[in-house]
């Protein structure tokens, strides 16, 4: 019976052992994860901030100014260009109105009862 | 026994305890063995016990401690935030540069690594890069903020003692577009002028100090600059520059209602990415830290004041028709007239008798204290660390309060004017410029009233008058109903006015029914030019610069084009009416 006790507390003792060292190179492990994640989130942070700089750069107003007079023919807005809704001509009226053919075929077959509706029973 | 039962159970519960302990001669050998194991096995077993339940109470509590590892290769210098304008665009950002350092005392050959370093960096200096290689010292920078590329090839060269660090570098991706107002920061991304300074101010220099302002994860900050106003205004103002080959030409467009400054420019100036240049005295901020005598567009505070007091209506009339004697001095109109001149006369014709004339009406003590109340007299202190102190008289007397009343002898800076006419046109609210976005409640909230909304409105049709018939035609935008007044000075020379060196400006409102914009547009020492038929007042350089600025940033601003606007006359003729209506 001692000798069984003994056994016993001695493989609980290796298992122990072992448990707690596995546990502790796991933690040291996600550590060094947790450490190279947080140094990529910082890379990809730096990146969008350089380029969010080169877009800056590219979206200058004076490299857009150059390049505009130099490959476009657009010309400086002139007041008179703008209008306001209240000069637009209001919608004239049809005479004739008009014939829509998709409207008409749906209206001829008159789909009452769908796949999904079922007709109604005792009619 | 009774006697011996209490006698005897104190020594035999001493001795029992004794013989339970196993303490003793008399006691067997394998028993007290026995009981001295299992005494061991307890007290490990109660040890590991104590562990086993710590190791659950760790499994079971999550750790507090979410401190963030800083890595030694990170960033040196301070991460500044980003400056945005009023739409969100980025101004100034900070980019991940490496930068070059070197350990001397783990240097195994600095001849060899000197070479090796002055051939990828032709530009570093030999004798202060030898210098730096053979002191003795722990640590020694040797180039800041080099390219990745310059980095590659020198981390292959493979010398060792020589490291990298990366550093936060400051740039500006608009180069000169945003200058004065940005400012500049030195090498440890520090700022030392502008808005750059005012961020240092608001706490980031003592983030620094505590080591904590290392990363990027601050808020932005917004300015009320608007990127494309401020380049049309930089554009036509570089452009008027070297049409009227002037020494400096300025321009700031200010939202009256807000008092936030939406443009502002000033050149000659520098890019920011290069801020050497900035040391340059020709490329200081003209419109705060320069003083300049405005010329007649101070007459727009002299009859805003004269307006205001009640001395005059714009009915009033004024003696014109002599030059005004004031000792061995004498006050003349650009253009004599020589009769009687009303108010709205006075202001189209820009009469400085008749300034002249409305000033001393409302006497030295009312025109002083007016002034000071529109805040002419005092520093103007905006968010920019740079201001200037306006040059008063000392000894004020009539003639000072005669020649001021047409914007000579009172020294202001141009923002601070610009300040004063915004008041006198937006409803009669002084509101202080500011840099940062602002909501019209918080103007609110800031605005000190300072004239009667009555007078401002007298002033807008005034203005407008001004544009459709007086000196500001030039100016008249189609579409805009722009109102403006010309201003041009003499400049000081040697103590005497100089009739050839001129400062001229403009301040132009837009529009003119309900102003929401003013633009100063100024000139220093525009050339007459064949087409200006030899003139080179306000009228001919700084008025159709404002017509080129507003022409293009008023789509920009929102503002919607009305062509069916009455006419300024008409408009006048009914608030005079009411006026006099009132008086009679």
């Amino acid at each position: 019976m001692m000798r069984l006790l003994n056994i016993l507390v001695i493989a609980s003792l290796i298992f122990a052992a072992a448990f707690v060292y596995k546990i502790k190179f796991d933690s040291t492990l996600q550590i060094e994860r947790v450490a190279k994640l947080h140094g990529q989130i910082r890379r990809e942070r730096d990146a969008i901030a350089t380029l969010r700089a080169e877009w800056s750069r590219l979206d200058d107003p004076a490299r857009i100014q150059a390049l505009a007079e130099r490959h476009l023919t657009l010309k400086p807005v002139s007041p008179t260009q703008f209008g306001a809704f209240d000069n637009l001509p209001s919608r004239p009226s049809d005479a004739v109105p008009p014939v829509d053919p998709i409207a008409a075929i749906l209206n001829a077959s008159r789909p009452e009862f769908t796949g999904s509706i079922a007709p109604a029973v005792g009619r | 026994m009774a006697f011996s039962s209490t006698v005897k159970p104190a020594q035999a519960r001493w001795q029992r305890v004794m013989h339970a302990l196993l303490y003793g001669n008399d006691v067997d050998r394998t028993v007290k063995a026995k009981a001295r194991l299992i005494l061991v096995v307890v007290g490990f077993s109660i040890i590991y016990s104590v562990i086993a339940a710590r190791l659950v109470m760790f499994a079971v509590a999550s750790d507090g401690h979410g401190a963030r590892r800083t890595v030694s290769q990170d960033a040196v210098a301070t991460a500044r935030p980003d400056i945005l304008d009023r739409n969100g665009r980025i101004l100034a950002t900070d980019v991940k540069t490496p930068s070059l350092f070197a350990e001397p005392r783990k240097l195994i050959d600095p001849d060899e690594a000197e070479e090796l370093l002055t051939a990828v960096l032709p530009d570093l200096d030999r004798k202060e890069l030898r210098e730096r290689l053979t002191s003795r010292r722990g640590f020694v920078w040797l180039k800041r903020e080099i390219t990745p590329k310059q980095q590659q090839e020198i981390h292959r060269l493979g010398i060792p003692g020589i490291g990298f660090l990366t550093e936060n570098k400051r740039v500006y991706p608009n180069g000169p577009i945003v200058s004065h107002e940005l400012g500049i920061v030195n090498i440890d991304n520090q700022g030392i002028a502008g808005i750059e300074k005012w961020i240092d101010g608001q706490g980031l220099a003592a983030l620094h100090m505590a080591g904590l302002a290392t990363d990027r994860l601050q808020r932005p900050v917004d300015l009320a600059l608007d990127l494309r106003v401020q380049f049309a205004l930089r554009d036509e103002l570089a452009k008027a520059r070297e049409k009227f080959k002037a020494k400096a030409a300025a321009g700031v467009v200010l939202n009256v209602n807000t008092g936030e400054i939406t443009a502002l420019a000033s050149e000659p100036d520098y890019d920011p990415n290069n801020p050497r240049e900035a040391n340059d005295p020709t490329r200081i901020n003209r419109l705060t830290t320069g003083v300049y005598e405005m010329g007649s567009t101070f007459k727009v505070l002299t009859v805003a004041m004269a307006l205001d007091s009640g001395k005059a209506t714009l009915n009033s009339t004024f003696d014109a028709r002599q030059p005004l004697h004031y000792g061995r001095f004498a006050i003349h109109d650009y253009e004599p007239k020589h009769r009687f001149l009303s108010v709205p006369e006075i202001f189209t014709f820009s009469s400085n008798i008749g300034a002249a004339r409305m000033a001393l009406a409302v006497g030295v003590e009312g025109h002083k204290a007016f002034l000071k109340k529109m805040g002419q007299l005092d520093r103007l202190r905006t968010e920019l660390p740079e201001s200037a102190e306006p040059l008063v008289p000392k000894h004020w007397g009539e003639l000072n309060t005669v020649t001021i009343a047409f914007g000579h002898g009172l020294s202001v800076a141009p923002l601070q004017a610009a300040m004063g006419i915004a008041a006198t046109v937006n409803g009669g609210l002084l509101i202080k410029p500011t840099f940062l976005k602002r909501s019209p409640q918080e103007a609110q909230a800031i605005a000190k009233r300072v004239l009667k909304p009555e007078t401002s409105l007298d002033m807008r049709y005034l203005m407008r008058l001004n544009a459709e018939k007086g000196t500001a035609t030039f100016a008249n935008v189609k579409g805009y109903y722009v109102g403006g007044k010309t201003g041009t000075a003499e400049k000081v020379v040697n103590g005497h006015y100089s009739k050839h060196k001129l400062l001229t400006d403009f301040m132009a409102i837009l529009p003119a029914d309900k102003p929401r914009y003013l633009l100063l547009i100024m000139l220093d020492e525009p050339q007459p030019l064949p087409e200006t038929h030899g003139f080179a007042t306000a009228g001919w350089n700084a008025g159709p610069t404002a017509a080129k600025v507003i022409a293009r940033i008023a789509p920009l601003l929102d503002i919607e084009p009305r062509f069916d606007m009455p006419k300024a006359d008409q408009l006048l003729l009914v608030s005079a009416k009411e006026s006099t209506r009132e008086t009679r």
